[in-house]
């Protein structure tokens, strides 16, 4: 069964493209180890940020919104590969360990 | 030949199946030539987003097929999405992204009280499509219940007349009093499928006597064991809140399948790491 954030993040991602803004569209496609969110999490990227989803909150998200928005310039889809585990004997705040593989690309308007 | 299928188009045709209750699988393909190529399967048996490669679209079918017949899960431990490998005949096997969408499960709440309330938002939140019955019209009206799909006034001598109730129905039992429980659990039990998940709220000496009610009508124990009662995680929970945020989590572990123990418990990282070795 899907979550109601699921189905938000697909409601914006047709809200933004009916309204002509190109969005990027990220989405966990492979994780190992202790991640804080498994497959198919995702989120939708606009211009000013985040409209819906997250793909992790703290935990690598960052590294995320940089891709999204290089790939919002380009046009470019890449797969970025979150390592969650260098940070594991760090007090970065961002400790959860394992590896997320997040499928970044763009979507326009059609 | 359906055309192409981007992110945006395919988002727009599974919220359409979900209009419609029609189940769907979204596969995205990952690397290879086709990289980037959409398929969506319909649990009706047609199938969206055209594909250059025959041999890869009947891959692909094959595959959503599967997800939507529960033969397969498409992520570990029953998630609903994950990465596959596919191989069509003649070519070199593909990562395939999968993601599966089902109707909503029904989530039944009898009785429309104060508990009804919170259990109501959660189950909404959790992705159920929340149905409310109750016998008091003063309980059972719409504008309590903003996230429930629909709000029921019924009879309890006869409370699923005019609700479809499957295998996949999951029900929450939290009616006023004992003898309404008797009655609505007592036409669950007796259906040819009783649903997959019922519980029912209520103290130790409640639930027994409502078993004990049933049993001199001759159902089995081995139904009465199904019956999670009362229902809820152990949390110490007390206010409709609290006790909501117990039977949500029931709800959960029933999908996903955890142990219900407090995390630290189960992982232990400090005894597991930092414990003393000699003792250990």
């Amino acid at each position: 069964m899907n979550t109601s954030e699921a189905i938000d993040t697909l409601q914006a991602l047709v809200h933004a493209t009916d309204g002509g803004e190109p969005v990027v569209l990220a989405t966990v496609v492979r994780t190992r180890g202790s991640t804080p969110r498994k497959e198919g999490a995702r989120m939708v990227v606009g211009r000013e940020g985040i409209l819906a989803g997250t793909v992790g909150g703290g935990c690598g998200e960052g590294q995320v919104l940089e891709a999204a928005g290089e790939v919002l310039a380009d046009g470019r889809t890449r797969t970025v590969e979150v390592d969650l585990t260098e940070d594991l004997l760090t007090l970065s705040p961002a400790v959860c360990g394992g590896i997320l593989e997040v499928r970044v690309e763009r979507v326009d308007p059609s | 030949m359906t055309p192409h299928l981007d992110a945006a188009g395919a988002a727009r045709r599974i919220l359409d199946a979900r209009e419609t209750e029609v189940g769907v699988a979204s596969l995205l393909v990952l690397d290879g030539p086709n990289q980037g190529a959409r398929r969506l399967v319909f649990a009706d048996g047609h199938a969206e987003g055209a594909m250059d490669d025959a041999e890869l679209a009947s891959a692909l079918d094959e595959l959503g097929g599967r997800f939507l017949k529960g033969e397969l899960s498409a992520g570990r431990r029953g998630r609903d999405a994950g990465t596959h490998q596919v191989e069509p005949p003649g070519s070199d096997s593909v990562p395939v992204y999968a993601e599966v969408y089902l109707p909503p499960v029904t989530l039944l709440i009898v009785g429309a009280g104060h508990l009804a309330l919170p259990l109501t938002r959660m189950g909404r939140l959790l992705g159920y499509r929340v149905i409310v019955l109750d016998d008091r019209p003063d309980f059972a009206r719409s504008e309590r219940f903003p996230d429930a799909e629909s709000v029921r006034l019924v009879d309890f001598q006869a409370p699923f007349a005019q609700v479809e109730i499957d295998r996949t129905t999951h029900v929450l039992l939290v009616t006023r009093g004992h003898q309404y429980d008797y009655e609505c659990l007592r036409r669950l039990l007796l259906l040819d499928e009783p649903p997959e998940y019922v519980g029912m709220i209520g103290s130790r000496r409640r639930v027994r006597a409502t078993f004990h009610q049933l049993r001199e009508e001759g159902i089995s124990v081995e139904d009465l064991e199904r019956v999670r009662a009362p229902v809820g995680l152990d949390l110490g929970a007390e206010t409709p809140e609290e006790i909501a945020v117990a039977v949500a989590a029931e709800l959960v572990l029933f999908r996903r399948g955890g142990t219900g123990r407090p995390l630290i418990e189960v992982e232990g990282v400090a005894r597991r790491f930092f414990g003393n070795k000699e003792e250990g």
